[in-house]
């Protein structure tokens, strides 16, 4: 098949797993090696060389690897995960999606992908909500029954937050 | 002096029955009134929390911080002295600088371009001669500094109150266990980053509760961690340790032992180079012994910032504790509404891997994503809108936890102790002093 619409298919297949809270098929769709970030973004001067401004060096609000993903989703398991049981309504908006040439490495065939992602959260019995926006800039690698991802960083688009948590995964 | 009508007078009064007896009522977690007289007779007038020097370590080196809505520049000059300004141009009022960050020698205004040296001084104004025929003193426009800024160990301060007693002696003997943070080693502490910053629907009171005395929730709020051996199974695992207030002063500190029976390595579980490095590094005997036999340890320095340093391992399969350390400030937003400014920090001489893995620590558990926070945000926000409710905010709140307690005479350390965490007493003294605050 042509990789796109593979790559298509595993972020919408992606999307309906954490939208419905089916975190531990999420896990399945990781890499043993995943690198997941979340840095923090500052408002700065524009960057001279263009480009994306502020995105900080150091310090993220999630940076995550293989283990500490499986115990966020081991956390909200046990029944006392109070952020998010019960859990919010979330919708991941997944569109703009570049998908770069398939190149082989010394780890298998691996993709870089881009896209833009439109995060909708509303929580309680309460009317307002909330939106994140940011793009995600993976690697998707194949494996053996399919791509699994390798690399996200999301590029954030707030300085400070308008969330009470990040208790989800973007 | 804001005019306080009957009915904010009526609200005071049942604040200082409350505080007396040691049952608050709750509206005072979500009141426009109150939130009023905060602004004014607490923020205006406490030493509140800015930055921490290592934020900007070389000349020009600026971030913008807060007290209450006022925006300061905090920027080191060419001569490499710390100075604060208030963000804001004397020709129209507009902001000079308007990023978080960076390095500057110069802010220049955008509206008509009055430009400013980082020392404050107003050093250029465009078309000056023609427009201004000689009149503008520029040495008398300078940016308005804010009125007090100040240092201890590396953690800068300001104050709005020109009148305001030292830094000094407004922490008082809490500095002794500031000291077991900040002299941990002669290089002092590093931030790991700029702040994650982000905003709860709720009051700065209730956050500040939890850094300051309450060890009490970690057995329910935080269960999902002990489910998951994060935090010891024995629920009453917080319980043991010394929690100390600094009367008159409103600043709290919870000393976290291990419970009887734990095999826990002493010193936070830090590496025995820093370990060794603090055992000669600490200004006194007491503080090094107290030290070795600490695992958790939180501060909180009235008015709204903490710092909370525990025992911890990057995850849960990590095989060997590395503790992390956080500050935080609990900055007032309005009523309800406050926004958090976390930040991680290390021992400036630790080694590499060890920074590496406390950075972990830290945001598994705390800030904005935190395994923990996240749950005590939760919880916070429902607190507040109870608080603004009608029949809620009526209701009383219990703080007597720990009133048959009596203070520990063999606590080795400066201010009022007591051998045992599971108590509100930090609590009682805090919201006297705020009461104190807000009748002054």
């Amino acid at each position: 098949m042509d990789p796109t619409r593979e790559i298509l298919e595993v972020l919408y297949k992606e999307a309906e797993l954490l939208d419905e809270g089916r975190y531990r098929e999420w896990l399945d769709l990781l890499d043993e090696e995943v690198v997941y970030r979340v840095p923090v973004r500052q408002t700065r001067e524009r960057p001279p060389e263009g480009g994306l401004s502020g995105v900080a060096e150091g310090m993220h609000h999630l940076d995550e690897d293989r283990t500490s993903l499986e115990m966020r989703v081991a956390r909200l398991e046990t029944g006392f995960a109070w952020a998010e049981d019960p859990p919010s309504r979330l919708r991941h908006f997944v569109t703009n999606v570049r998908v770069g040439e398939v190149v082989r490495t010394e780890r298998g065939e691996e993709v870089a992908v881009r896209s833009n992602l439109l995060l909708f959260r509303s929580r309680w019995d309460r009317p307002d909500y909330t939106l994140l926006s940011a793009e995600r800039r993976d690697v998707w690698r194949r494996r053996e029954g399919g791509w699994r991802l390798a690399q996200r960083i999301v590029i954030l688009d707030s300085a400070t937050l308008p969330t009470h948590n990040l208790s989800f995964f973007l | 002096m804001l005019r306080l009508s009957d009915g904010v007078r009526a609200k005071l009064e049942e604040l200082a029955h409350g505080v007396e007896e040691g049952l608050l009522p709750a509206w005072i977690f979500n009141d426009p009134d109150l939130f009023e007289l905060e602004k004014e007779r607490i923020f205006s007038r406490s030493w509140v929390y800015l930055a921490h020097e290592s934020e900007i370590p070389k000349p020009g080196d600026y971030v913008l911080r807060y007290i209450l809505n006022n925006p300061y520049i905090v920027v080191r000059g060419e001569d490499g002295q710390v100075r604060a300004f208030l963000d804001m141009c004397r020709h129209r009022g507009m902001r000079v600088c308007r990023a978080e960050a960076g390095n500057a020698s110069h802010f220049r205004c955008p509206f008509h371009g009055w430009t400013y040296r980082n020392d404050g001084a107003l050093v250029g104004v465009p078309a000056e001669r023609e427009a201004f025929a000689g009149d503008l003193r520029k040495e008398e426009w300078g940016l308005v500094p804010l009125p007090r800024l100040e240092a201890f160990d590396g953690l800068l301060f300001g104050n709005l109150d020109p009148g305001a007693p030292s830094l000094e002696e407004w922490l008082g003997e809490i500095r002794w266990y500031l000291e077991l943070i900040t002299k941990r080693s002669p290089a002092g502490l590093e931030v790991l980053g700029p702040p994650q910053r982000w905003v709860v629907p709720t009051d700065w009171k209730l956050a500040l509760e939890t850094f300051i005395s309450d060890s009490y929730h970690t057995l329910m709020t935080h269960r999902s961690l002990i489910e998951l051996g994060i935090a010891p199974k024995d629920a009453k695992y917080a319980m043991y340790g010394e929690q100390i207030h600094v009367p008159g002063k409103g600043h709290g500190a919870m000393v976290v032992g291990a419970p009887p029976g734990a095999q826990l390595p002493p010193f936070w579980g830090y590496p025995e180079e820093m370990m060794e490095r603090a055992r000669a590094s600490y200004p006194t005997k007491e503080q090094w012994e107290v030290a070795k036999e600490t695992r958790i340890l939180l501060i909180t320095l009235f008015p709204n910032f903490s710092i909370h340093n525990p025992i911890r391992r990057p995850d849960h399969k990590y095989p060997r504790p590395v503790p992390m350390l956080t500050f935080r400030v609990w900055h007032p937003l309005g009523p309800g509404r406050i926004e958090i400014f976390s930040w991680g920090l290390v021992e400036k001489d630790a080694p590499e891997w060890f920074k590496e893995k406390a950075r972990h620590s830290y945001l598994r558990f705390f800030g904005s994503s935190g395994t923990f926070e996240q749950d005590d945000t939760e919880i916070w926000s429902h607190v507040a809108q109870n608080a603004a409710s009608t029949q809620g905010g009526r209701v009383r709140l219990y703080y007597r936890m720990g009133l048959h307690l009596a203070p520990d005479p063999n606590w080795p350390g400066p201010g009022v102790a007591y051998g045992l965490n599971f108590t509100d007493a930090n609590l009682r003294n805090f919201h006297r002093r705020y009461l104190e605050m807000l009748l002054a």
